[in-house]
């Protein structure tokens, strides 16, 4: 199976309100997949039950294979699972150098008796820079996380996820808050990342960097799939236009 | 060496155990624990039941550590399903229950505690040795934790959880680690504590206790090994320095507790870096 | 009868603990800051009244002198303490608050001596009224109606007057409360000063109570106060109100059944880890005020 990321009628329940109501879909390696929908829509649900803080009332999230429903966070993130949080978390108390060495240790510290076992960090610094400076944030290194602003710390939520060797970023609007000139850059570092051969699931507000980059576009409404395609056939067809046009105003409106 | 001196240098090195310990849960991992008597107190218990056993030193050595640390990973396995806010106030909690659990216990010796406990036969200065070469390997332990990967596993789930764990960093099993290295340190100062009194009571590991170890932990600067090692170090001294106040002792010791931490909130060690940067810059 | 008895003792502790924590519970939920020397506020005040009984021969105004004396107190804390050092971890106030703690109770001690101040006159303390046999004094009637008074004064305060609406939603919600115009320091002081007043007036009634006021009399209580702002769900003036009438039942009635192998004083503790281990986010979850 050459799926990297599956969901297999997904759903979940909050209250009376079906926030997801029976996701499939299956993610190849080396795709580009954008995940979008109107406000309301489910995608932040689903985006969390992805990542591991809710869990689902049925189905089952598989990532490379492996059924990881019932597993945490990190567990996943240990399956090839990297994820950048719509809202930055870096730890602003490190330098940036250091939060990316953190995450290239994840073969050390995945696992707290080898984590105390081992000292030396020559290897995931020179690889940490490495990767900094192909996001673009080379000279930063020294300084502390918490006096980058907001559009690099967007790009060191990107070298973090990079940093965990993963098969599949899960990016959580990237894009969100930065200026026209960041965000272009900021795309083009991800069309990298998707270059050098890691399966990429963007969600985003932006639509026509969605539209410009992605290769299979995935539309969310009222908690379920309602377009799965090629971009512009799926954007023409009259249900999902419908949805982001017409319906897509009263949806926001209620929620 | 004078019994005098002897004796204060034993609490001054098994004060440091303890510090140090906290520090690696509080400092290290950033999980406030204000009940680390409790956890010191249960090694102590447990030294003294396996001395008047077995009069054998590691064996009673080996059960203080393993009550301290068994204590530890309940209220570590506690410190993952509360709140980091309620943590506080259940760590205070665990300690006043230890207390009054072991004060009605007619078989550790209720009110009265366990006086008799047999010697460990190396006298009071090779006790004293074993306390000190303890309380150095506790230290190194410390250094080591800080620079290994645990030790910025630990650092990263202290400022914040979710990030860590989305770096694959399993926030629980480092906190879990957390109270266990620095329990077991503390079962491991209660039976030393033990072979230095001979005699124990409640009391010694009361929740004042407990906060005068916290005190250690931030006046030393939060997180710093060295910094906690001196203000352990000062601060089981300074009631001995200020015996010519001895009728106000608490009075003087609480004044200063307020004083360092409102001019120097960083602690010791946040006030050097001050230093540090300050003569750099300069 | 022994068993209403209990209820007696246990209801009227309980209206002192709620006193005692409400101002804690709101200085958690302005500040997050375990404000632990609230215990020296409460023993302030047990001073305070007595000695100004004492001195004026009238309860009346001891318990005048009291919420005159504890309110600046408690605002001087905030102002000197607490203020300089909001920007640091949690738990750095709260030792610094501890430090105070121990400072002042050793203060009394030196003062006031050992042995602590009674009242000179007091009838009070030792009036009895007998109710179809259950015996209740005048003091646990006076723990009551203060309570009720004081929390249905509480409850008004921060319902019909509008620096009260505006200090109640700076506790749940600071960003909104200050873009409304409430001004977030001035709710500070208002929420020591009525804090600390009502731990003076719960001090000066456990001194009634006792009829002895001496250095540890805060001691105990305030570690209780802890759990049962905990288990109220910090910041919450109502769970504190129904945690603190709980622990006071739980105590009085637990001491029969579980005296023996622990201590009355560790009861609050063992109810706030059960608690906790059942429901992590404590009696009133998540909500606050």
């Amino acid at each position: 199976m050459s799926a990297v990321l599956q969901l297999d009628d997904v759903a979940i329940r909050f209250g009376g309100v079906q926030a997801v109501g029976g996701v499939s879909c299956a993610v190849e390696a080396g795709d580009f997949v954008g995940l979008i929908g109107p406000n309301g829509a489910g995608k932040t649900t689903l985006i969390r039950i992805i990542a591991g803080l809710l869990r689902p009332d049925r189905g089952k999230v598989i990532l490379g294979g492996i059924d990881v429903t019932g597993d945490p966070t990190s567990a996943r993130v240990r399956c090839g699972l990297a994820l950048t949080h719509q809202i930055v978390r870096p730890f602003r108390e490190m330098t940036v150098l250091d939060n990316v060495v953190l995450a290239a240790g994840i073969g050390y510290t995945s696992e707290p008796l080898r984590a105390l076992l081992h000292v030396s960090r020559r290897r995931e610094s020179e690889r940490a820079a490495a990767i900094l400076a192909s996001v673009g944030l080379a000279g930063t290194e020294r300084k502390l996380a918490g006096a980058l602003p907001l559009g690099q710390l967007k790009r060191l939520e990107l070298a973090r996820a990079l940093a965990v060797s993963p098969k599949v970023v899960l990016l959580d609007e990237p894009l969100a808050g930065l200026n026209h000139t960041e965000a272009s850059k900021q795309v083009e570092t991800i069309s990298e990342v998707h270059q050098r051969g890691i399966t990429v699931v963007l969600v985003e507000h932006n639509l026509e960097e969605v539209m410009r980059i992605c290769r299979r576009l995935i539309v969310l409404n009222n908690g379920i799939v309602i377009g799965d395609g090629e971009p512009r056939e799926v954007m023409a067809d009259p249900v999902v236009h419908d949805a982001y046009v017409g319906g897509g105003m009263v949806t926001h409106a209620e929620a | 060496m004078s019994a005098y001196t002897i004796s204060i240098v034993s609490i001054i090195g098994i004060n440091v155990i303890l510090a140090v310990s906290l520090n690696m849960i509080s400092g290290f991992c950033g999980q406030i624990s204000l009940g680390h008597g409790a956890f010191f107190g249960a090694g102590a218990y447990a030294a003294a039941l396996a001395m008047f056993a077995t009069a054998n030193v590691p064996l009673a050595v080996v059960a203080g550590v393993i009550a301290g640390s068994l204590l530890g990973i309940i209220v570590g396995f506690a410190s993952l399903r509360v709140r980091s806010d309620f943590l506080a106030v259940t760590t205070i909690g665990i300690n006043f229950l230890f207390v009054g659990f072991v004060r009605k216990q007619s078989w550790l010796g209720g009110e009265m505690g366990i006086s008799g406990i047999p010697p460990t036969g190396l006298g009071a200065a090779g006790n004293m040795v074993m306390i000190l070469l303890m309380a150095c390997a506790t230290v190194a332990l410390s250094l080591y934790v800080s620079r290994s990967w645990m030790g910025f596993a630990f650092r990263a789930v202290g400022e914040d959880e979710q990030a860590a764990t989305t770096l694959g960093i399993g926030a629980g099993a480092y906190k879990l680690a957390a109270f266990g290295i620095g329990t077991a340190l503390a079962g491991l100062a209660g039976a030393l504590y033990t072979f230095f009194t001979q005699f124990i009571t409640v009391d010694a590991f009361d929740f004042i206790f407990s906060v005068m170890l916290m005190a250690m932990v931030v006046i030393g600067g939060i997180g710093s090994t060295w910094g906690v090692v001196t203000a352990a170090v000062g601060l089981t001294l300074l009631p001995e320095a200020i015996r010519f106040v001895n009728d106000y002792r608490l009075l003087v010791f609480g004044g200063m507790l307020v004083l360092v931490i409102r001019l120097a909130p960083g602690g010791l060690a946040g006030l050097t870096r001050n230093l540090f940067d300050r003569v750099r810059q300069a | 009868m022994y068993y209403i008895d209990l209820a007696v003792t246990g209801i009227s502790f309980g209206c002192m603990y709620a006193m005692m924590s409400v101002g804690l519970t709101l200085v958690y939920g302005l500040l997050r800051i375990l404000h632990v020397a609230h215990a020296a506020v409460f023993a302030l005040g047990a001073y305070a009244t007595v000695l100004a009984a004492n001195a004026t021969g009238s309860l009346a105004l001891g318990f005048l002198a009291a919420i005159i004396v504890t309110p600046l107190f408690g605002m001087a804390i905030y102002r000197l303490l607490y203020e300089p050092l909001l920007g640091y971890r949690p738990d750095v106030p709260m030792i610094a608050s501890v430090g105070l703690l121990v400072l002042m109770q050793d203060a009394f001690r030196v003062v006031f001596g050992e042995q602590g101040v009674t009242f000179r006159r007091n009838a009070f303390s030792f009036t009895t009224f007998d109710f179809y046999g259950v015996t209740v004094s005048a003091v646990q009637i006076a723990l009551v109606v203060t309570a009720a008074i004081v929390f249905l004064g509480l409850h008004l305060f921060t319902t019909r007057t509008r620096i009260g609406v505006g200090w109640r939603a700076t506790v749940s919600k600071p960003r909104i409360a200050a873009s409304f115009g409430v001004d977030p320091i001035k709710v500070r002081y208002l929420n020591f000063a009525i804090g600390s007043a009502l731990a003076a007036i719960a001090g000066g009634l456990v001194a009634l109570l006792n009829n002895l006021v001496d250095p540890a009399i805060g001691f105990v209580v305030s570690y209780k106060a802890l759990a049962i702002i905990v288990l109220g769900g910090l910041g919450s003036v109502r769970g504190t109100l129904i945690a603190s009438l709980v622990l006071g039942l739980v105590e009085a009635y637990g001491t029969i059944f579980i005296g023996a192998w622990l201590d009355r004083d560790a009861i609050a503790f063992l109810a706030l880890i059960i608690l906790l281990m059942i429901r992590p986010q404590g009696f009133a979850g998540a909500r606050a005020a």
